[in-house]
């Protein structure tokens, strides 16, 4: 099938998928979230305020009316504003992505880079000592927990050291990256290492075992060329993938270094608003991510069909 | 039934599980790997039994006693002012007039001069050091490793339990049944893990099932996938046909031929998510949506420590975190193994 | 070359007074602003800020303490007229508002008409205002007025309303039901500062990020829950320090005289304000010089900070300084009066209840959790306030197991069963049952409080629930025991009392507390200004607490807070906290340590 006929059949495949994420944002939020109400109200309120304030907010209305205002809300991307701020949702979102965005493309970058270039030094020495070890430290590594890479490295290289700043977020682009960035970017990129070593090593390995390598090296390459001319080549097919997966990872981030790094980004956003029960944020994050998760899978896929010309477009 | 193909299977080769653990045997690291995992097992199994760390809970030192080779006890000091005191305190007031418990002062005083008073001996030093509360981090950690441990061995199984099932369901009739799940997995994966795990937080008061259940409840849809994957290719194989011609139902077929085939595949799976889930009882302790209050985690040790740190206190980091990197390296490399030693890949 | 330079750069800048740098400030928020809309602001840190860009009616004296009402925007502090039942307030003329376009370019005078709306303004049910409670049912007219615009669905603020009576272009002239003597204090407060209608108006839903005051400052950049920055107000009138109520022998006051006595107020340029919600990265920043004043040490740093309550050599070394109070304020645990099995005013559940308090172990709360900064809280009344009483001393709160396990005894509240926890007197089981939001600090208090009630015999369990669910919980009644806290409003022992009073219960009165005695005292010292004997009201409302025991008295915590030396003029208020207005900052000194 052309790919336009594909593209259509993904983009109705994938309303279901919305509608889903709709409802059970809708149904969990209404269930289990908090009466937003009794936060708004204030030191002294009474049963009359509360009631008032419900009904300001739009709770006070039947389940169906409220989900139906949330399909017109989607369909104009219009959430209205924050519960607790009053800020308009969508300003919220816009501005929140930046800062979360700047710290996590540098890792996506730096992260993919290191972790092919060892995956690949250590695929020419596989199976000695030199490889048992790396693997070793990267278990190590992924033992230990995210919290204490975070709480060790602020207080190691933000304090004892004084190498960065301890925390902070200012509103240029530069100072971000060159200033504040660098120790969260440093920390995360450390943390994720060493599991995407052991995916891409994995990787270049099965690529390696496959057949051709042996006629490749049968004909004379020499190592290098093997790997860098067909190994390499072959193995950026499943890399790719495993990056386009991580994609939509990327705009949430990672609340916990947003948190203790007072990173004003989308991940920290998503933990207060659910504290807060703050309904529109809620609910406005979830169907963005939602569309951007799927949209980044219909281009993954595209991108695939595209680059390995064994696959038809199903 | 006595199936010829099966008895022939039975008299010629060893199984693919003894094939595994032979090859398992061979290799050093896994075999280290296996003896930490046990020794970790054997104390938290000792520590349930009520044996060793019974009493983590109890006050026997000096508030952030440091750690030492060698153990002091001392009775318990003199008592120290409790705040910020006033300059010119008065008397204690009076309230017999209004109180409605003045008829009953006399027995009252009567009976507290018969009330037992408990008296308790403070260590100023530890092995292990203890907290701020003068709690051994030694018995605190022991007993941390119970519940960080069973959480993730039970979320595991019940993460596992999910996504085979579903995952058996999808691969194996496909069609409508494929397409539903499929749709629940894209719905679920499309929401950021965040705002899952504090949504069914949300639902369940905080306590022991409730971590269970959100991680279990979340944790599915790696090995759904796997697995699902699995019996799309074991479906249409020749002796799932045969069993089909031989009258097997579908049940019969799912899960007493095919299952037994991708049980290597479960087995990886569910170790890598025991990791995962102890790792991330951590991260839902420090968000304050951990254990309940009155017990113990490696992750509410952890959750600690932040303030600790910054005062120079370092053992309650070491202990819990390096317990907690200990064994999660050893069923790391162990998982590694067993995977390398049961694929069938390399079996001949 | 440079000289010339500096001078052709002087020239041409926006604040060219002098060819000096700008004084800027860089303070941190504990928890993070909702915005600046003086009538419709909730929480502290929201109002400390706003408290800079307006001006109340009635201000404190910055060193006065006791603190004492001097006048803001007022020409003098009102006498109270016909028995504590009219007041009438005269704004000085010539205050102008900042400007704003929705002034259309010109320069708007304050006036007495500002005040009448901002009153009226916190009445509006459109507003849903949390301070409401400040002028409802209390002034001649207002209630009826809002009750018929519920009615007819208009809010009309040009009807006039009987209490509020404008005298002339400056004059406000108010008239209240019933006689108040405290009522002077809420025009302290920046939820009744006036506004601007024309701005209100003009900004609709979005007047939290358009705050437009009279005040020393102005919002020039807000990025919400990450960065506000107030700079100097062009239109402000100016002030300079009071020093007749002074206490010479303290150091911070004699600071304050030396540094900008004298001086035309304010001195700094902007305020850069970080909210930081987690305490490590807070408190280091501080440590690293990123930030010049350190509001309120956690008390996990105090160790480090001041280990045995004396300032840590290193910080004395590098010139921080440590300011000390006990702010008025009180942490308590309440008892549901009406829930079955806690509640009642019988001698069974008192018992019980005062079993309950002398079992808990507030001496280690104090010292293990809170490390000894905070002062036992003897009655509900804390330091600081009008009533409190030094001398006051509650032996029946203070933690003693025997006494406890003895009056549980003799009560019937028995273990028959042998599993270790008591029963109730009629044989079935006793669990009680701890509310508390989430929160590793909640999660430390529960511990104690399991321990505790372990200790003599109970059975306590804890459910920890997010904020929203946790308030509609303690709003309704459907707990056992919960956690509170309540900060002062005004500096008077009433604000504290009023929560325990009965008709409050389902709004403030939480606990459900409905003694007769009590209800007459309370409604008693309401008539009565300041004397020994509506002294002797609140200490009867005081004994009583402890003998019926709705709550467990918790602390009144002390804070420090932290100032680099190149700060001047610090000396924080316990009502106004923070005033950036009577701040400097060296900026030549800051330089030299930051090596920038």
């Amino acid at each position: 099938m052309s790919l336009s006929q594909f593209l259509l059949r993904r983009i109705l495949q994938a309303l279901p998928t919305l509608l889903g994420v709709m409802l059970l944002v809708f149904v969990l939020f209404n269930w289990v979230g908090g009466d937003p109400a009794y936060i708004l109200a204030g030191k002294i309120s009474d049963p009359a305020r509360i009631a008032s304030i419900r009904q300001q907010l739009g709770v006070d209305q039947p389940y169906w009316v409220q989900f139906w205002i949330f399909i017109k809300q989607v369909c104009t991307f219009n959430f209205g504003r924050s519960w607790s701020t009053s800020e308009l949702v969508s300003d919220i979102l816009l501005s929140r992505v930046g800062p979360t965005l700047t710290v996590m493309i540098p890792v996506l970058i730096l992260e993919t880079l290191l972790a092919v270039l060892f995956a690949v030094l250590v695929a020419y020495v596989r199976g000695s000592l030199t490889d048992r070890m790396v693997m070793m430290s990267c278990t190590v590594a992924m033992s230990i927990s995210f919290l204490v890479y975070i709480i060790v490295g602020q207080w190691l290289f933000g304090f004892k050291l004084g190498w960065f700043p301890v925390q902070g977020w200012s509103d240029s682009v530069i100072t971000n990256l060159v200033h504040y960035a660098p120790l969260p970017i440093f920390l995360t990129v450390l943390v994720e290492l060493a599991p995407s070593l052991r995916l891409y090593r994995s990787f270049v390995l099965d690529e390696m075992n496959h057949d051709y390598v042996r006629t490749a090296r049968a004909k004379g390459l020499s190592e290098h060329a093997v790997m860098l001319k067909h190994v390499l080549r072959n193995a950026a097919i499943p890399i790719l993938t495993n990056l386009g997966i991580a994609l939509p990872g990327l705009f949430v981030g990672s609340f916990l270094i947003e948190v203790f790094f007072s990173i004003p980004g989308l991940g920290r956003e998503v933990v207060e608003s659910v504290n807060r029960s703050d309904f529109p944020v809620i609910k406005a994050t979830t169907v963005y991510l939602a569309i951007l998760t799927m949209l980044i899978n219909l281009l993954v896929d595209v991108m695939y069909r595209w680059v390995d010309p064994r696959v038809t477009f199903k | 039934m006595n199936n010829p193909i099966t008895l022939n299977k039975l008299r010629h080769s060893a199984g693919p599980w003894k094939l595994g653990w032979r090859r398992l045997r061979q290799d050093r690291v896994a075999m280290c790997s296996l003896v930490v995992t046990m020794a970790f097992t054997i104390i938290m199994l000792c520590s349930y039994a009520g044996l060793i760390a019974r009493n983590w809970n109890a006050e026997v030192a000096n508030s952030y006693s440091p750690p030492t080779l060698h153990v002091v006890t001392n009775a318990t000091s003199a008592k120290a002012p409790v705040g910020i005191q006033r300059d010119d305190p008065g008397p204690p007031v009076d309230i017999s007039d209004i109180d409605p418990l003045t008829p009953y002062y006399q027995e009252w005083q009567e009976r507290t001069k018969n009330i037992a008073v408990v008296q308790a001996e403070h260590a100023t030093h530890l092995l292990f050091g203890a907290d701020k509360w003068g709690h051994d981090v030694l018995a605190k950690t022991i007993k941390g490793s119970e519940v960080s441990i069973s959480v993730g061995i039970v979320a595991a199984l019940l993460a596992v339990l999910i996504g085979t099932a579903l995952g058996a369901l999808a691969g194996y009739f496909g069609g409508w049944i494929d397409t539903l799940l499929e749709w629940l997995y894209n719905v679920l994966t499309s929401l950021p893990y965040i705002l899952l795990i504090l949504a069914v937080a949300a639902v369940f008061s905080r306590g022991f099932t409730t971590i269970i259940m959100i991680l279990g409840l979340t944790g599915w849809t790696g090995i759904y996938r796997l697995i699902r994957a699995e019996y799309l290719k074991h479906t249409d194989r020749a002796y799932v046909r045969a069993a089909q011609a031989l009258g097997a139902s579908h049940a019969s077929r799912m899960f007493r031929h095919i299952l037994p085939n991708v049980s290597h595949v479960i087995l990886v799976q569910f170790s890598q998510n025991v990791v995962g889930f102890i790792k991330a009882e951590v991260i839902l302790s420090f968000l304050g949506l951990g254990v309940p209050v009155d017990m113990v985690s490696w992750g509410t040790i952890l959750a600690e420590t932040q303030e600790e740190l910054v005062l120079g206190k370092w053992w309650q980091l070491v202990a819990a975190g390096g317990s907690m990197a200990i064994l999660v390296t050893a069923i790391s490399m162990l998982t590694d193994a067993m995977r390398d030693a049961l694929d069938p890949k390399l079996q001949e | 070359m440079l000289l010339s330079a500096t001078c052709w750069l002087a020239a041409d800048s926006a604040f060219a007074q002098d060819a000096q740098p700008l004084k800027v400030l860089r303070t941190t928020l504990r928890t993070a602003e909702t915005g600046f809309d003086p009538q419709r602001i909730n929480d502290l840190y929201s109002t400390d800020i706003a408290w800079q860009i307006f001006e109340p009616v009635l201000d404190y004296d910055y060193l006065a303490r006791p603190v004492k009402l001097v006048p803001g925007v007022a020409q003098a502090v009102p006498l109270a007229e016909q028995d504590g039942r009219v007041y009438t307030f005269h704004i000085t003329p010539g205050i102008y508002f900042a400007d704003d376009p929705a002034f259309k370019g010109k320069k708007r005078e304050l006036v007495a008409r500002d005040l009448e709306y901002a009153l009226k303004r916190l009445l509006d049910p459109s507003l849903n205002a949390p301070y409401s409670w400040l002028v409802e049912n209390r002034i001649v007219g207002l209630d009826a007025f809002v009750a018929a615009a519920k009615r007819t669905g208009k809010y009309d603020y040009d009807v006039p309303v009987a209490g509020l009576q404008l005298l002339d272009r400056y004059t406000l002239k108010i008239s209240l039901t019933k006689p108040d003597y405290n009522f002077l204090y809420i025009f302290a407060m920046p939820q009744t500062a006036p506004v601007a209608r024309e701005v209100i108006e003009a900004y609709a839903d979005d007047t939290m990020a358009h705050p437009v005051g009279t005040g020393p400052f102005r919002l020039t950049e807000w990025v919400r829950k990450s960065k506000i920055v107030l700079e100097r107000n062009p239109n402000y009138r100016g002030a300079k320090l009071d020093t007749r109520y002074a206490d010479l022998h303290n150091e911070w006051d004699r600071e304050v005289i030396a540094s900008i006595g004298g001086k035309r107020l304010p001195i700094l340029d902007r305020i850069e304000i970080y909210p930081i919600e987690e305490e490590q990265p807070r408190f280091l920043s501080f440590m690293n010089n990123q930030t010049d004043i350190h509001d309120e040490t956690s008390p996990v740093y105090m160790n480090q900070v001041a280990p045995n309550n004396v300032l840590a050599p290193s910080l004395v070394k590098r010139g921080i300084r440590a300011f000390r109070e006990v702010e008025p304020e009180l942490t308590y645990d309440e008892f549901n009066m009406e829930d079955p099995i806690v509640g009642g005013y019988d001698t069974q559940h008192v018992a019980l209840r005062r079993a309950m308090v002398l079992g808990h172990r507030r001496d280690q709360e104090v010292q293990i959790i809170r490390n000894n900064r905070a002062m036992v809280a003897e009655s509900p009344i804390p330091p600081g306030v009008v009533g409190y009483d030094p001398t006051y001393t509650a032996r029946d709160q203070d933690y003693d197991a025997q006494r406890a396990k003895a009056l549980l005894d003799m009560f019937g509240y028995v273990d028959r069963d042998g599993d270790g926890y008591r029963e109730q007197p009629d044989g079935s089981p006793l669990t009680i049952n701890y509310l508390l939001p989430t929160g590793m600090q909640y999660t430390k208090l529960a511990a104690l409080w399991v321990k505790s009630m372990n200790a003599i015999g109970i059975r306590l369990t804890v459910s920890q629930e997010q904020f929203a669910d946790l308030l509609r919980d303690q709003q309704v009644g459907k707990f056992m025991l919960t956690g509170a806290a309540w900060i002062a409003d005004y500096p008077d022992a009433q604000n504290f009392l009023q929560l325990l009073y009965g008709p409050y219960t389902g709004s403030s009165n939480r606990a459900r507390f409905k003694l007769p005695a009590y209800d007459l005292a309370y409604q008693q010292s309401l008539t009565m200004p300041d004397s020994p004997e509506r002294n002797a009201l609140y200490r009867e409302m005081s004994r009583l607490v402890l003998a019926y025991a709705p709550w467990r008295l918790g602390v009144h915590r002390s804070y420090t807070h932290l100032v680099h030396h190149w700060v001047h003029g610090y000396d924080r208020h316990p009502i106004a906290h923070t005033r950036f207005l009577y701040l400097d900052v060296d900026i030549d000194a800051r330089q030299a340590v930051q090596g920038r």
